[in-house]
């Protein structure tokens, strides 16, 4: 049994720091949570992973999200859809995951358990095989309840695109869905600033987008806009190219909710945080066909071409639906902490 | 509602002066246009000035440097709004500039984003004297007040830098070159006050004055507004934010105000004082004025600082006498990343707002 924390009717059972000390709290919280919840075998201390065709792609990232349930998702599936979308846009398939918990002691083990489960549910439905972890507990006070390390191989795919180097100017920005979703609904989530909204996250796979872009020839570059928002990416793809990047405020996908409340707390929604959108930089002559490859894909309805390189002073220049313009700079600071 | 566009195609229309200089007194109307790029796209005639918006940025540095060093005392827990935490005093080098440099050296500095937060705090942490250093203007004074009117934890103190918007304006019409021809009135703080509160911009001052909401086109509406009055020389007081402003204001909250604030002619930070600008906490909250409780150091904090950085203009840039590329700091030595004055630190400072914007030199 694990430890008892009394508080009066509603005794809960808590992680410990015995939970983390490698013996049979640990062991029985590996056995009962995640080797159940990511099918995985939790007695070996490296995994043999199966011959796959392509040449291998890693990533890591690291997730420290508050609140750790929010609307459309919980750390658990940001942490999978984030490592995994981190592979897709770089060309790959996805298919191996190692997940450490880092977790802080107090923590609920019912919580736990909900999350473990959305984890492993998220990386089931993504494909991809949760074959490492590891588990440490960090002295109460240390720690936000729970942090994840993720790190993921994938398998490069033959249409993987060539990346920043080969953007030209000409080359038109295409978005597969509404910008902001996920910075905004953990503002809401937080209940700061009185507000309340129904906003669910965008937090999702993007591999499906990604695929039908490799089918494309002419596809340059694709990344997720995660932290800093769409903004941030067409800042990276100005600094690689030295060329001008336009964004067309009116043709930038958004969600009524979301400029509403960026409004009013003059959030800029172009730097917001996306979990499940996936920006794709395409020669001009094919970016109708993308388009309408996206858009015929479930959650693409309102993918859109949302700018272009241009020639010109190397700046992020966004267009507004009245004409004017304005530079869209590098983020000085966050505007929201512990989104992903 | 009328879009953006068409006000924009109707202030166009209008057969301008050669010049029109228009002042808004908020940093949410100053972003609106900033962002929607306004100033590219209205005809060159019309110069739009940002005003006095900004209630950070005319906090004075006594009350920065007195909310420092209370937060030096481990007995002390400082909350303030977030804009506040950044905005830097000007104090010799190795000293404590700013509530997050004390922070990041050890003090109990928290950020909140209601006033009610400060009470929770408060009510948190029993055996801690929390000081709440309230900044802000009409809106800030109206949840002030009304946390005050359902009473607070004994521990919990006020250090209140509270303005009213009005006496500033007033105070540069009645100055020898006002610097501008129609007035954007704030929507929020209008929301609260009553639009009635502007009208003497226009009885008195004959300059039109319309109030604004926080769109573009709110905005758009109330300058086509101002304008048409300008053109046809025929001031009066328009309302382009009816959903949220009425004539009389929110009087419930009004009334709360007067219950817990006094006015008095209060200082703006590099400005001076300003006639009947300022709240103070009523006798009956003595007991929760951090300017008594704490009064040596509150005192000791006052009688020592100049009122800006050198090269600093952040004080003509808060009354609209310069712009905010005009000051020589901007973008040079002074950004967001480093910034000097409190016009680039607070969101609803221009200088922070026209740099967000990109805006890197004069226009």
């Amino acid at each position: 049994m694990p430890h008892l924390v009394v508080g009066g009717a509603a005794a809960r059972r808590v992680i410990t720091l015995a939970h983390g000390n490698g013996g049979r709290f640990m062991r029985e919280l590996i056995r009962d949570i995640f080797a159940r919840h990511f099918c995985s075998d939790s007695t070996a201390d490296a995994a043999l992973l199966p011959r796959f065709e392509g040449d291998a792609m890693f990533t890591t990232d690291g997730f420290i999200v508050d609140p750790l349930q929010f609307p459309g998702g919980d750390i658990g599936t940001l942490a999978v859809h984030g490592t995994v979308n981190d592979l897709a846009v770089s060309g790959a398939t996805p298919r191996f995951l190692a997940v450490t918990c880092l977790i802080e002691e107090g923590f609920e083990i019912a919580r736990l358990d909900r999350i473990a489960a959305s984890l492993g549910r998220a990386a089931r439905d993504c494909g991809v095989a949760i074959v490492a972890g590891d588990t440490k507990v960090l002295p109460r006070g240390q720690g936000g309840g729970l942090y994840l390390s993720v790190s993921g191989i994938g398998s490069r795919n033959p249409g993987a695109p060539p990346g920043l180097a080969s953007i030209k100017p000409g080359d038109v920005i295409l978005v597969n869905g509404t910008i902001g979703d996920h910075g905004t609904a953990i503002l809401l989530a937080r209940h700061e600033f009185g507000l309340h909204g129904d906003l669910i996250s965008d937090c999702a796979s993007v591999a499906p987008f990604t695929i039908a872009a490799e089918a494309f020839a002419g596809l340059r570059f694709m990344r997720d806009p995660t932290r800093g928002g769409i903004a941030t990416v067409a800042n990276e793809i100005s600094l690689a190219t030295k060329c001008r990047v336009t964004l067309e405020e009116n043709k930038l996908p958004l969600q009524e909710e979301v400029s509403g409340i960026c409004d009013m707390l003059g959030y800029d929604p172009f730097y917001l945080a996306c979990e499940g959108r996936v920006v794709a930089v395409i020669a001009p002559g094919q970016a109708a066909a993308l388009l309408a490859a996206w858009r015929a894909l479930p959650g693409g309805g309102r993918a859109a071409i949302v700018g272009q390189v241009e020639t010109g002073r190397a700046r992020v220049v966004l267009r507004t639906a009245l004409g004017g313009e304005r530079i869209l700079d590098e983020l000085e600071d966050d505007p929201l902490p512990r989104i992903c | 509602m009328t879009e953006a566009s068409v006000w924009l195609d109707r202030i166009r229309s209008l057969p301008l002066p050669a010049r029109v200089r228009i002042l808004n007194v908020c940093g949410g109307h100053e972003r609106s246009i900033a962002m929607a790029g306004l100033r590219d796209v209205l005809p060159p005639e019309i110069t739009l000035i940002p005003g006095p918006g900004c209630p950070v940025c005319v906090c004075p540095e006594a009350d920065i440097l007195a909310a420092i060093r209370l937060s030096q005392d481990s007995e002390n827990i400082v909350v303030a709004f977030g804009d506040m935490l950044r905005v830097p005093a000007n104090v010799k080098k190795g000293e404590l500039r700013s509530l997050a440099e004390a922070r990041r050296a050890g003090a109990d500095v928290r950020a909140i984003a209601t006033p009610q937060d400060a009470a929770k705090i408060a009510c948190a942490n029993p055996l801690k004297n929390v000081i709440f250093s309230a900044a802000g203007f009409e809106t800030t004074a109206a949840p002030v007040a009304a946390m005050l009117a359902e009473g607070i934890p004994e521990n919990l103190s006020l250090l209140v830098s509270l303005r009213r918007t009005w006496p500033a304006v007033a105070m540069l019409l009645e100055s020898e070159a006002p610097g501008f021809e129609g007035l954007i009135a704030p929507g929020h703080v209008a929301s609260v006050m009553g639009a009635e509160e502007w009208q003497f911009v226009v009885s008195r001052h004959f300059v039109p004055a319309a109030v604004a909401g926080f769109t573009a086109a709110s905005v758009l509406a109330a300058l086509h507004g101002v304008l048409v009055q300008i053109v046809n020389n025929r001031p009066s007081l328009g309302n382009a934010y009816p959903a949220f402003v009425r004539r009389e204001g929110n009087l419930r909250a009004q009334t709360c105000m007067a219950e817990q604030f006094a006015d008095f002619d209060a200082d703006w930070r590099g400005i001076g004082a300003i006639p009947n600008s300022g709240f103070r906490l009523k006798s009956h909250l003595a007991a929760h004025d951090a300017r008594q409780k704490f009064a040596d150091i509150v005192a000791g904090a006052a009688g020592r600082t100049e009122a800006m950085p050198p090269g600093c203009d952040c004080a003509r840039v808060v009354m609209g006498r310069l712009s905010p590329v005009e000051c020589r700091l901007y973008g040079k030595a002074c950004t967001p990343r480093t910034p000097i004055g409190p016009c680039m630190v607070s969101d609803e400072g221009a200088c922070r707002i026209w740099w967000s914007a990109g805006q890197r030199h004069a226009a």
